[in-house]
């Protein structure tokens, strides 16, 4: 099982870890809900490690990519980030990928639902040998994310970091070691990715850690980034990504190029949507003490099951279950009435996402 | 189903249709109205749209359905779906449908 660079520092600040295809992340450090309000009301922290990096020169990288990717390699513009998917032959989901144009390079992000030597198996192109490097082994990732994020990296790597669009990459240094810093959060707060070597990884999360503890803020886990990324309505392949995988009925459209003619699963991919959508996932919530809502339940509809629930979590916003199902698409309309588990179970309604309005989204950072 | 669902959904399916349309129109998308869910982010992640987009969005949902966004409140625009409540709200304050 592969293991953070940073797993020794994970494990004294108390972290509980679990393994998510044959990769070792940190779960949680004791309160999941804890850590869900940092990032609302402050910054948290989180080792974002289990992602595999590469980096790819622009020539091959950029028709590699493309030929791999759903979304339009080459329309990335300088200094900015594409967010796609990676499918497999099937045109199912296998990674959830950034992809940056940074300076004579492109920085590929993959959070993968497949382990790391089949993955590896699908950036081999047609059995061709990958031109990419793998970063992986010898950098960290951090996830910095929260409504007052931005002050920690102000602070840390000046006050460009402000300038920075969502969606965008650039390279600073830290103790005279490059740092790829990405703006490209999925919390709906400020977030940041910094990929950075490992030999100054143990100093980077300290920096970044007194910053988030000078804010009362916390180090977070993947339990709190599944239900943030659910609360702010950003895919997680982790959660309806894996169990769901056809990126249609997840209403993953907006990062493909339905014009380009060839990538990794588009034939498959192009048939269904030719076919036509049957399902479609939406959002759920229901009262504070309701139990039921939660991965796997059936969803009824005035007596007959007419869908399962995807993924769940208790908001910490709005203090009650919110969760992802799978609807027909007749059905598949906010401000519905359903029940949950039997067909007088629990009442939830399907409603619109995301149902919370983020803090971030009051601060204009071009205006600080 | 029973006819008060059916209403909600007729209502709904119609200020979506609308909007998607226009939107898709007004913004030059690259997509079929189908191809967009209507919890698709409009700004930043999603679509990516940006500020001068917005102001498409606001003049879309103006020039549709004779309803104006207020300028401080951007946090309409966080999806289709926000989009499509806020309509609805609004045609209900206003005693009908636009």
């Amino acid at each position: 099982m592969r293991s953070s660079p940073l797993r020794e520092k994970l494990a004294a600040a108390g972290a509980v870890f679990r393994e998510r295809h044959g990769v070792e992340v940190a779960a949680h450090f004791g309160n999941p809900r804890a850590e869900c309000g940092a990032v609302r009301d402050a910054a948290a922290l989180a080792d974002f490690s289990f992602a595999r990096v590469f980096t790819l020169p622009e020539t091959p990288g950029i028709d590699y990519l493309d030929a791999l990717l759903a979304g339009n390699v080459p329309k990335i513009r300088f200094g900015r980030v594409l967010h796609t998917f990676l499918a497999d032959n099937n045109g199912l989901l296998a990674a959830d990928c950034f992809v940056a144009n940074n300076d004579q390079e492109f920085v590929f992000i993959c959070e993968s639902i497949v382990p790391d030597a089949q993955l590896n198996a699908l950036l081999s192109l047609e059995g061709k040998e990958s031109p990419a490097k793998d970063l992986t082994a010898d950098h960290v990732v951090l996830s910095l994310d929260g409504f007052r994020a931005w002050e920690i990296v102000k602070k840390i790597f000046g006050p460009d970091i402000i300038g920075l669009p969502y969606l965008s990459i650039e390279n600073y240094q830290f103790l005279g070691e490059p740092v790829r810093f990405i703006r490209a959060g999925k919390t709906s707060e400020f977030g940041y990715l910094l990929v950075a070597p490992v030999k100054i990884a143990a100093e980077l999360f300290d920096a970044l850690k007194a910053g988030v503890d000078e804010r009362s803020g916390r180090l977070a886990g993947a339990d709190a980034h599944d239900a943030l990324r659910l609360e702010g309505r950003f895919f997680n392949i982790f959660r309806e990504g894996e169990i769901v995988r056809d990126p249609l009925p997840l209403g993953l459209q907006w990062m493909m190029d339905m014009e380009k003619e060839n990538f990794s699963g588009c034939a498959a991919i192009k048939e269904r949507r030719a076919a036509g959508l049957k399902q479609k996932i939406i959002g759920f919530a229901a009262d504070a003490d309701c139990a039921a809502l939660r991965s796997g339940a059936r969803i009824f509809h005035e007596g007959r099951a007419v869908g399962a629930v995807v993924t769940g979590c208790v908001s910490h916003v709005l203090n009650q279950p919110l969760a992802l199902g799978l609807l027909p698409l007749e059905l598949a309309f906010s401000g519905l009435p359903f029940r949950v588990g039997a067909p007088d179970g629990a009442v939830a309604r399907s409603i619109s996402m995301p149902p919370i309005v983020p803090k971030s989204l009051t601060v204009k950072l071009d205006e600080m | 189903m029973s006819e008060a669902i059916d209403r909600t959904i007729a209502r709904r399916r119609q200020v979506i249709d609308t909007f998607k349309q226009e939107l898709i129109r007004r913004l030059n998308l690259p997509f079929l109205p189908e191809d967009l869910h209507e919890d698709v982010s409009l700004l930043g992640s999603g679509l990516g749209l940006d500020s001068l987009d917005a102001l498409e969005i606001v003049l879309c949902v103006e020039t549709c359905f004779n309803i104006k966004i207020p300028d401080d409140n951007i946090s309409v625009l966080r999806s289709i779906n926000t989009v499509v409540d806020f309509v609805i709200v609004q045609q209900d304050a206003k005693g009908g449908r636009a």
